[in-house]
């Protein structure tokens, strides 16, 4: 009777333990699921900004074609991308075409001076400070949630609950590892 | 301690704190009844509950009334509203939260509110003009931190009951001082009657002292992990330790500033007090020592910052 007792015990103990791990492996994918929608909606700004930029940049620039077609080549890229990773190379990509396309504008004083094409710039470099503060949140919400499916002994159940890794958002090098901070004091 | 955890136990410690409040209200309504009657005991209970409640509820707003701070508009400050975004958005908070600001020459920084969606924050006019834009972020990042800590309720809680507790004994030691009591009772009369008139007037004296005690115990630790969470949110240590550094070596006083509201300031509002302030201040900092809070983020981030700090204009034209 007494180990009876016993054994329903240390089940119902296993399963409140195995119900915790698994409703904390849902709340971190929860997380992370915002933390890429977050950056999602940067990347969609930016791109709904690029053909007024282009536009503009044409209007003074008409024969750097070749220029113009790799900005539009790289932010067809990125609105194709299906996963955190492809995503990042396309937009390093697409970093890299806009910075050549500026580097174009920088030998056309008036585009440079005009009113318009300022307030573009403007517009573009905040969006952009937008995307990397949304992929610091995402990359550290995925190491967060990949430390918690990896680890003993939630990675006993991650595979059976259906959890597997999730890609971070790739940055260019040397960003995307965060600071080891230790403030237990 | 992870984010969730502190969320809990931030629950957790403002049902203490209510509770706590709830028990100082009571004992020095006792303290009335004792030198009074039943009915001004009843009505300084009463006062005192109907207060926490409307407090409780209105917080957010009466803090920001305490500390004279007002609204400004995405319009009148781009530039700070693009620094708060963007830490909002590495902080994963739905939505930035809107900015006021103190009409002041003395830097200082905090946030206020009820619920992350209604709190905000508040940065005095002389923060802006001495940081840095880097330091500015560092700072926001701190304010924004505290929010997604829920750090906020609980101080902004603990800040108007604060001012409460310190309101009633105020009127209760003025009372005493001009009244004596006069017109009440003198409860039985002899030796025993004294021993409760004196214990009375020793709670209506200790009860600010244990609500700033309250307080304090609120702020010290928060600080730290608000510092933590902001390195981690702008991935620049350094940043902020730059903007303790300068709020440090800053001599200036905030002109508006009460016991009550001090904990919620980035750093110490007080520390210039002299007299009697000076002497609370000192033994109940509600902030741990600046030069702990930049020495825990220089070890954090591998760097040692200069003793002195070139102005802000020369900051920004050697960064331009």
């Amino acid at each position: 009777m007494a180990v009876a007792f016993v054994l329903v015990a240390i089940l119902v103990a296993l399963l409140v333990f195995v119900g915790w791990l698994f409703n904390r492996m849902v709340r971190l994918r929860n997380e992370a699921d915002t933390g890429w929608a977050n950056i999602d909606v940067q990347l969609k700004r930016r791109n709904d900004l690029i053909p007024n930029i282009v536009e503009t940049v044409k209007g003074y620039a008409a024969h750097e074609r070749g220029t113009f077609e790799a900005v539009t080549q790289a932010r067809a890229a990125v609105a194709r991308a299906q996963s955190p990773a492809a995503a990042g190379e396309a937009d390093g990509l697409l970093t890299a075409a806009i910075g050549r396309l500026f580097a174009v504008a920088e030998a056309y004083p008036e585009l440079k001076a005009s009113e318009n094409f300022l307030q573009l710039q403007n517009e573009l470099s905040a969006t952009e400070d937008k995307i990397a503060a949304a992929r610091r949140y995402y990359n550290a919400t995925v190491l967060r949630f990949n430390n918690a499916i990896q680890t003993f002994p939630a990675v006993l159940l991650a595979r059976a609950f259906g959890f597997a890794r999730r890609e971070f958002f790739a940055a260019a090098a040397g960003e995307r590892e965060l600071p080891a901070v230790s403030f237990q004091s | 301690m992870t984010l969730q955890q502190q969320i809990r136990a931030n629950r957790f410690r403002t049902f203490l704190v209510l509770v706590a409040f709830g028990l100082l209200i009571a004992s020095i309504a006792g303290a009335v009844y004792t030198l009074y009657n039943v009915g001004v005991g009843a009505l300084v209970l009463g006062i005192g509950v109907a207060y926490g409640i409307y407090a409780y509820i209105s917080s957010g707003r009466m803090v920001a009334q305490l500390t004279g701070a007002h609204p400004v508009t995405r319009e009148e400050w781009p530039e700070v509203y693009h620094l708060i975004d963007t830490v909002s958005i590495a902080a994963g908070m739905e939505a930035a939260p809107p900015l006021y600001v103190v009409d002041d020459p003395a830097p200082n920084a905090f946030a206020a509110g009820r619920t992350p969606a209604t709190s905000y924050v508040v940065v005095t006019r002389g923060l802006l003009d001495e940081m840095s834009k880097r330091e500015l972020e560092g700072v926001l990042a701190h304010e924004v931190s505290h929010i997604r800590n829920r750090d906020v309720r609980l101080m902004t809680l603990a800040a108007v009951l604060v001012g409460v507790v310190a309101l009633i004994s105020d009127l209760l030691a003025r009372l005493l001082y001009f009244g004596g009591g006069g017109g009440g009772r003198r409860r039985g009369g002899g030796s025993q009657g004294w021993i409760l008139l004196v214990l009375a007037i020793v709670t209506i004296i200790l009860a600010p002292l244990a609500a700033v005690m309250i307080q304090m115990s609120l702020s010290r630790r928060r600080e730290y992990l608000a510092d933590a969470s902001a390195a981690e949110i702008t991935n620049d240590p350094e940043g902020l330790a730059l903007a303790l550094r300068r709020l440090e070596l800053d001599q200036q006083e905030l002109r508006h500033v009460s016991q009550a509201t001090a904990h919620l300031y980035i750093e110490t509002p007080l520390r210039n007090a002299s007299g009697p302030a000076k002497l609370v201040a000192g033994l109940f900092n509600t902030h741990p020592p600046l030069a702990a809070r930049i020495g825990v983020l220089e070890e954090a981030g591998g760097f040692r910052l200069p003793a002195t700090l070139p102005a802000k204009d020369d900051v920004e034209a050697a960064g331009a």
